[in-house]
């Protein structure tokens, strides 16, 4: 048995003559891992969840589910349950029996409902409010009615489509802890779709950053923190610093005129390139000791650190976050190593991108 | 905290109410008339209902509106019903717009003219006019106003509850009967009572479609009150205002209780 379950091949959506929602995408997803599906909205992420779902069908390309074609299996008979946005529970049904509505229709037997009820409910701690009716409920355990509704029928997989969007702040906090921690006990495959990427990155094994209907790039939160791909990527997942440079040679790249020591290779000579450094590995030293040399036009309290903004001679703007202070108006150097800097070439595949990062850690084993 | 009305909003609220009621009364006041006309009251009887009662030729005629209001709305319910959710189903806005322009259209549009084209689609179609023309007309008028008071509940349901159902295993016919029914029970009953109303109280397209001594009470009243005053009609006027009240009573008893089903949870 393979440990794939999910899979997408070449996979492309559209509506009647408008532009494509989905372009041409492949994918594949692992038996027990926690995904999050992330972009801007109309990126084509919540489309991907509704084809996995069964909810629409593709225009063309294959879905696979256990390595069983599903483009023409309708919603009902699919292994995956889904919670969604507005958490979409029966108004007319109490808690009890918008968690038993699948198992009814099975035509499962009333104990064994209940007993599966009961413990869909002590999963999301909610035992004790079978009776209550729907809308007597608050936002946050409307939410966890709709995860208990979606985890007691035992699916291979399920979807999440932004579930956590109409919550507050400190309740969203606490339901990504938990909902990491669920995915966890039951050991199933989550696809969490959002466009929080503070959210994306706490919760997630595997991240796709989608934008225009294509996936952007793939990988663990921190790859795709530490490796973006493209400006879009670099600009949508945390804050950073883009700045146009030419990579002059290997692990040497010249930006804001002056040359810096970097630890990326395989390009070509003198090949016009973008760099990220990202405002934490700024670190704020004197004037003349800095690396760059900026004006500070701006400074903003942000409780944990001090939100700096400057501008070099250049005309770069340049955001810092640092706990020590500036005036605005102050000229300070700024400081970061060579691995802050990170390289981007225009137009690079994943495919390539993928090869060149690989290459430098094979590169470091030869060194050693 | 609430706002105190100006007396002058309460008087005309006053004069309002007075205007629409009096007739109602002074028809009710004189069917107790032993006097026998309308212009002066001469002492306390119930002969009029009495003979009201005797008349079984007019109980009948009762029976037959009650019947035709009963099975029309029931039939017109279920149909409407259907032909909401088919409106709502619709993928073009254009063509869900123009069907619901129609079916607007035939709420408007002048008794009169629904009742004339009625006869004369039986007529043409060899239909004999009676119980069942009656009947026929009064679903054909009833339905677009049942799916206006349930479409509006169909509009209002989140497209993704559907897509809930199907994604916990539901097929089509389980979407219909176990969220989008009992989801829209309200304009259902909403509607079905407008339909009762409606098909009670029509004249005009009756009045047209009727044949063959079949015939409703308000084609009946209407008729008997061609031939003179007999204080007859002011008994039955007065039996039928009895009732509405009550039936008004009633639902808005059954709307409150249904109203505090949801006020129960709260106060646990």
């Amino acid at each position: 048995m393979t440990n794939t379950i999910i899979q997408f091949n070449n996979v492309t959506k559209q509506y009647d003559n408008d532009p494509v929602v989905l372009d041409n995408v492949s994918f594949e997803i692992e038996r027990g891992k926690f995904y999050t599906l992330l972009g801007p909205s109309g990126c084509g992420k919540t489309t991907i969840l509704r084809l996995i779902a069964g909810f629409t069908e593709a225009t063309s390309g294959e879905i696979y589910f256990d390595d069983k074609k599903i483009n023409d299996i309708p919603a009902n008979k699919r292994q995956v349950n889904t919670v969604f946005q507005d958490y979409a529970l029966f108004p007319h049904l109490n808690v009890f029996e918008n968690v038993a509505f699948g198992l009814r229709i099975k035509k499962m037997k009333n104990k064994e409902v209940e007993a599966k009820v009961k413990e869909a409910l002590s999963f999301v701690n909610l035992l004790g409010y079978e009776q209550r009716e729907i809308r007597d409920m608050s936002g946050g355990q409307r939410q966890r009615v709709a995860i208990a509704r979606a985890i007691v029928n035992e699916p291979e997989v399920i979807l999440l489509d932004e579930p956590l969007s109409a919550l507050d702040l400190k309740l969203r906090y606490q339901m990504q802890g938990e909902l990491r921690d669920l995915q966890r006990r039951l050991g199933i495959t989550f696809i969490f779709v959002t466009h929080d990427q503070e959210e994306a990155l706490a919760m997630s094994d595997e991240i796709f950053v989608l934008n225009k209907g294509k996936i952007q790039q793939s990988g663990t939160p921190i790859d795709i923190y530490d490796e973006p791909i493209n400006r879009f990527v670099a600009d949508f997942i945390g804050e950073s610093n883009i700045v146009k440079g030419t990579m002059i040679e290997d692990f040497l790249v010249e930006f804001g005129g002056k040359r810096f020591e970097c630890v990326d290779q395989g390009m070509n000579p003198n090949e016009p390139i973008e760099i990220v450094i990202r405002p934490e590995d700024l670190e704020i030293t004197s004037f003349d000791s800095g690396m760059l040399k900026i004006e500070v036009t701006s400074q903003l309290f942000r409780g944990v650190h001090y939100e700096i903004t400057g501008i070099d001679h250049d005309g770069n703007e340049w955001l810092v976050h640092s706990t020590k202070k500036a005036k605005v108006g102050d000229k300070i150097g700024l400081h970061f190593n060579p691995e802050a800097i990170h390289v981007m070439r225009f137009n690079e595949t994943e495919e390539d991108f993928d090869r060149r990062l690989e290459s430098y850690s094979e590169g470091e084993a030869d060194g050693e | 905290m609430s706002r105190k009305s100006s007396p002058f909003a309460n008087l005309f609220l006053f004069i309002i109410f007075f205007v629409l009621y009096a007739p109602i009364f002074y028809l009710i006041f004189y069917s107790f008339n032993s006097g026998g006309t309308m212009s002066g009251f001469e002492g306390f009887t119930l002969d009029w209902y009495k003979e009201l009662f005797s008349d079984t030729r007019l109980l009948i005629i009762v029976l037959n509106t009650v019947v035709i209001a009963l099975l029309s709305a029931l039939i017109s319910t279920i149909i409407g019903v259907f032909g909401a959710i088919g409106i709502r189903e619709m993928k073009r806005k254009r063509n869900q717009n123009s069907i619901l322009g129609l079916n607007n259209v035939l709420i408007v549009s002048p008794d009169v003219i629904i009742g004339a084209s009625f006869l004369i689609l039986f007529t043409m179609a060899g239909i004999q006019l009676g119980f069942y023309s009656v009947l026929l007309s009064h679903i054909a008028f009833s339905i677009p106003i049942v799916v206006l008071m349930v479409l509006p509940k169909l509009m209002e349901m989140s497209p993704s509850l559907i897509d809930a159902a199907h994604d916990l295993g539901a097929s089509r016919w389980n979407v219909l009967t176990k969220v989008i029914l009992p989801y829209i029970t309200p304009g259902i009953f909403a509607g079905f009572f407008m339909a009762l109303t409606y098909s009670l109280d029509d004249f005009a397209v009756t009045f047209f479609v009727t044949g063959n001594g079949f015939s409703t009470l308000s084609v009946e009243i209407y008729s008997l009150a061609r031939q003179g005053i007999s204080l007859n009609i002011n008994a039955l006027s007065a039996l039928i205002f009895l009732v509405t009240v009550v039936l008004v009573i009633v639902y808005y008893y059954i709307s409150r209780r249904a109203g505090n089903q949801g006020m129960g949870g709260m106060r646990r």
